[in-house]
């Protein structure tokens, strides 16, 4: 079990650490969550709709397309230069791989989820609510599911001719229940609701979380087989 | 069965499913009695509720042959699979045309966010997603493995994205022949619509036949030219 764990471990350290040096994907992410944000700002006329009121809509929609970029990208620098070969015939099981992905995909979304809640706070003088932690909780499951997917259907859609256009089909009907249950507990602890109103959403994102992260365990063996 | 018995009996079953729909037809149009509430329209219902059914039924197919693929990895499974998602296709696309139809009548518009009809699109762009998988990979036993994939993550995502819809407010007529205390449709109704059902099903099963064998007829004939320049 420590093994397996280590294993993990090593994989989610030698992404972060990836990134720390390059750090490719998480400023991608991050510089399109501002400029989204900008967009928005400019898509809306604050004469007819008060941002409050659909923020939260716009903040997971811009986690998703945000996280898109960045997870999409999973596996394209170690597939360029046939690292990803080495990591699959090293003697790490494929879950212990999957899950060490997905982690550190998580890790990365989670920041860029944090910093597009505080662009939104900032540019549309937004509240943080209730209960900062059931959010930054709602936030957490939400990015967990959506990585877990989105780790496995990276791989999928890198393996395929289409590449990264193929993702989003895959992925956004089966990302349904992360964007109701996500962005209806953000909307409502972002408008001052009790956190009794939110229980079930968060219940509904774990659920989602684990499904997701089961079936990708168990499933990514046969994407990266031969 | 062998590929000659499965053209005939996927042929006869077509036929007879046909045959049946040309029944469903003529008793929906001259016999069932009109419905009280909605009038006329709610005689959509005998091809739309059948659809649903033979989407599901086409649907789960699907999955759990893809499943039996990744773990067995006989080739039969994959056909089957791709022969249900293909009917599967069909079905779904009659469902989300003559739902709308109804809906613009019954409900004053074409499209709500009812999540049954939100379901059944979701459905629809997976068995999309399951074809374009398919169908962009270099090495064609690659594509049979992903496109298993999508077909096993999206069966286990439906109820999510079912419950996840059902938390807006439900437009869409409640059950009323799979409810748990007795169907509460009257019989001629009833009759109608077991009709069709049982006619979707075999149209179902004989497209699906049809196809498989044709499956298997393009493998064979991949492996005679392979042989033929190896």
């Amino acid at each position: 079990m420590s093994a397996y764990l280590g294993q993990i471990g090593a994989i989610v350290w030698k992404d972060l650490l990836l990134e720390l040096r390059t750090r490719e994907r998480v400023v991608a992410m991050g510089a399109f969550a501002v400029l989204a944000a900008v967009l928005f700002n400019y898509s809306i006329d604050r004469t007819v709709v008060r941002p409050q009121d659909i923020g939260a809509g716009l903040i997971w929609m811009t986690i998703v397309f945000g996280g898109l970029l960045g997870v999409g990208r999973t596996f394209h620098l170690e597939a360029e230069d046939g690292a990803l070969q080495g990591v699959l015939m090293s003697p790490v099981p494929k879950d212990a791989i999957f899950l060490g992905k997905t982690l550190s995909n998580f890790v990365l979304l989670y920041i860029v989820s944090l910093l597009v809640v505080g662009v939104f706070m900032l540019f549309f003088g937004m509240e943080l609510g209730t209960s900062p932690p059931m959010l930054a909780l709602a936030l957490a499951l939400g990015a967990l599911g959506f990585v877990a997917l989105g780790t496995l259907f990276a791989a999928v859609s890198s393996g395929t001719r289409m590449g990264e256009t193929l993702l989003p089909i895959l992925i956004f009907p089966l990302l349904i229940p992360v964007i109701v249950f996500g962005a209806g507990a953000t909307g409502r602890l972002l408008s001052g609701r009790p956190v009794s109103e939110v229980v079930g959403d968060i219940r509904m994102l774990a659920a989602f979380a684990l499904m997701a992260v089961a079936a990708g365990s168990v499933l990514f063996r046969f994407v990266v087989e031969d | 069965m062998s590929g000659k018995g499965m053209r005939l009996t996927g042929t006869a079953l077509a036929g007879l499913g046909l045959l049946g729909m040309l029944l469903v037809y003529s008793l929906s149009f001259f016999w069932v009695s009109t419905e009280l509430s909605q009038g006329v329209v709610q005689r959509i219902f005998y091809v739309h509720v059948p659809a649903a059914w033979t989407t599901f039924l086409a649907f789960g197919i699907a999955a759990f042959t893809s499943g039996m693929y990744l773990w067995l990895r006989d080739e039969r499974l994959d056909r089957a699979a791709l022969a249900a998602a293909e009917g599967g296709m069909i079905f779904a696309t009659i469902m989300l045309t003559t739902g709308p139809l109804w809906g613009k009548i019954a409900w004053g518009t074409y499209w709500t966010w009812d999540p049954r009809l939100t379901s059944t699109l979701l459905m629809w762009f997976i068995f999309l997603g399951y074809f374009m998988v398919r169908n962009s990979t270099e090495n064609p036993e690659k594509g049979k493995r992903f496109a298993a994939v999508v077909a096993i993550v999206g069966a286990l995502d439906i109820p999510f994205i079912h419950l996840s819809v059902v938390w807006f407010r439900s437009l869409h007529p409640d059950p009323i022949v799979l409810k748990p205390d007795r169907p509460s449709l009257p019989a001629d109704m009833l009759i109608v619509l077991l009709t069709s059902v049982l006619s979707f099903t075999m149209i179902f099963l004989g497209l699906f036949l049809l196809r498989y064998a044709l499956e298997t007829l393009r493998a064979g004939q991949q492996a005679r030219a392979r042989e033929a320049t190896a």
